[in-house]
């Protein structure tokens, strides 16, 4: 199970850089966004300073959005999955690598992109590392809602993968938003994290098997 | 017990086949439909001209017996649904997809009627329309979730995979729903001063609390007839082509 693990590790690593458009589209999605909400709002640092958690958090949700689609989608496409499904080996595994790979490529860039907003949204610079844990933490769950949404969307509009993940993950934004938030205001932020932690590990048995479930639907 | 456990166990394996279901919801339904009618009539109109007048809110309260009902069977018929997504994943009963997909819709509705009537209701006792308060903001996901599970539901042209497709994203929004509960509710205490209180300190008077339980009751009723129809409107559809529909 581990070989085959590392197998479809090394080869979804090997698609996605052929890929470039893959992981450069939400980086750059990322950014704008990120523009857009000074010029929209105010350039007054102390109000974007007060904004910053939320608009970044926002602005990593919607760019992780933009690669949901590319979970299965190829593979699905391409027969591969056709193949995997009527082979008899572990599906879980295929999930699994396909989740952690679709994190590494869409969702750890952004995470180190988002150190800018300290320069761009003028977020005190002690708070970013609260950020970015929060980031860590909280983005993984986003990728599992990603796949689940990916899987039961397979070839389908594209707008049905966010209508299912949005609100799936309104609990991470508010316990994101809010880990760093309560540390501005002087609080401990490891109660948001520890929450944080817990969905994802209560999270992922259950989603990969749905999302399992929801592969095989394609099959039958 | 030995005798009622097996004719349970008969009633649940009749509820799977449409056929029954067929007969049974075109036999029921005339009389649910009477009781609905009765108990949500006699509900509205105790409540709504025969209560008393509440001292602190005026007659607007009596929105109430639409708001709290529709707010009730909202909540109701995703757990309903969560069952039937559970028949639907491990015995894979047809008929447990065909109640879900009759029932997102009418959730939907009950839902959308619980946010228009509770901001009808808060304008003019709390002076606004939309306020970002835990409960508003949960109900508001509810619906947005009945609207991802329709939408799902339509995309699918196959009928079997929609009902599993369906099953796979009401559990996990089952599951999900308590956490996102859990979670508005801490970002409610951090974000916002608790300035309004929505639940009333006085208990309720036993004069308006009457008439909104057999109104409460009501609602319920509508649901079963409503969700009834929807269903056998659902078998149809699917089952047009079938020797014992012809023969109906």
């Amino acid at each position: 199970m581990t070989r085959l693990a590392k197998r479809i590790f090394y080869k979804e690593l090997v698609s996605y850089k052929k890929r470039s458009s893959t992981y450069l589209s939400p980086i750059v999605f990322f950014l704008i966004t990120i523009a857009l909400y000074p010029l929209a709002l105010s350039n007054d640092p102390a109000d974007l300073a007060f904004l910053a958690p939320g608009i970044t958090w926002i602005c990593v949700l919607l760019s992780t959005l933009l690669s949901i689609q590319n979970i299965f989608n190829e593979d699905f496409e391409d027969g591969s999955l056709d193949i995997f499904f009527s082979l008899r080996v572990s599906t879980l595994s295929l999930v699994i690598v396909k989740i952690l790979v679709n994190w590494i490529f869409s969702s750890l860039p952004i995470i180190i992109l988002s150190s800018t907003v300290v320069f761009l949204l003028f977020l005190p610079s002690e708070a970013l590392v609260i950020l970015l844990t929060s980031l860590l933490i909280g983005t993984p769950v986003i990728s599992l809602f990603g796949a689940l949404a990916g899987a039961l969307s397979l070839g389908k509009s594209s707008i049905l993968g966010p209508a299912i993940v949005l609100p799936l993950s309104l609990p991470i934004l508010i316990l994101g938003t809010s880990a760093v938030s309560s540390f501005l205001n002087g609080e401990n932020p490891s109660f948001y994290f520890l929450m944080m932690l817990a969905i994802f590990i209560f999270l992922l048995p259950l989603i990969c098997y749905a999302c399992i479930g929801a592969l095989r639907l394609h099959y039958e | 017990m030995n005798k009622t456990f097996s004719n349970l166990k008969t009633f649940y394996h009749k509820l799977g086949s449409s056929p029954w279901f067929y007969k049974i919801s075109g036999i029921t339904i005339p009389y649910v439909a009477l009781f609905s009618f009765l108990f949500l009539s006699i509900g509205i109109v105790w409540g709504v001209f025969f209560s008393p007048t509440d001292f602190k809110q005026g007659d607007v309260y009596r929105i109430i017996y639409m708001h709290v009902p529709a707010a009730s069977v909202s909540q109701a018929i995703y757990y309903t649904m969560t069952v039937a997504a559970v028949v639907s994943m491990i015995w894979r009963m047809k008929m447990a997809g065909i109640f879900i997909k009759s029932m997102a819709p009418i959730g939907a509705s009950f839902t959308f009627l619980a946010l228009i009537s509770g901001s009808i209701w808060g304008q003019p006792t709390w002076g606004t329309w939309w306020i970002w308060d835990a409960r508003l903001t949960s109900t508001l996901v509810l619906f947005i979730f009945y609207i991802a599970i329709i939408s799902l539901y339509s995309s699918f042209s196959e009928k079997k995979s929609a009902d599993q497709a369906v099953s796979i994203l009401t559990l996990v929004g089952a599951v999900n729903l308590p956490i996102i509960k859990k979670s508005v509710d801490w970002w409610n205490t951090l974000h916002q001063p608790a300035s309004i209180k929505f639940t009333e300190s006085s208990s309720i008077s036993p004069e308006m609390l009457y008439p909104l339980i057999i109104s409460i009751f009501g609602f319920y009723l509508v649901v079963l007839l409503s969700g009834l129809m929807a269903m056998r409107a659902e078998i149809a559809k699917r089952e047009i082509n079938k020797e014992w529909f012809k023969n109906y």
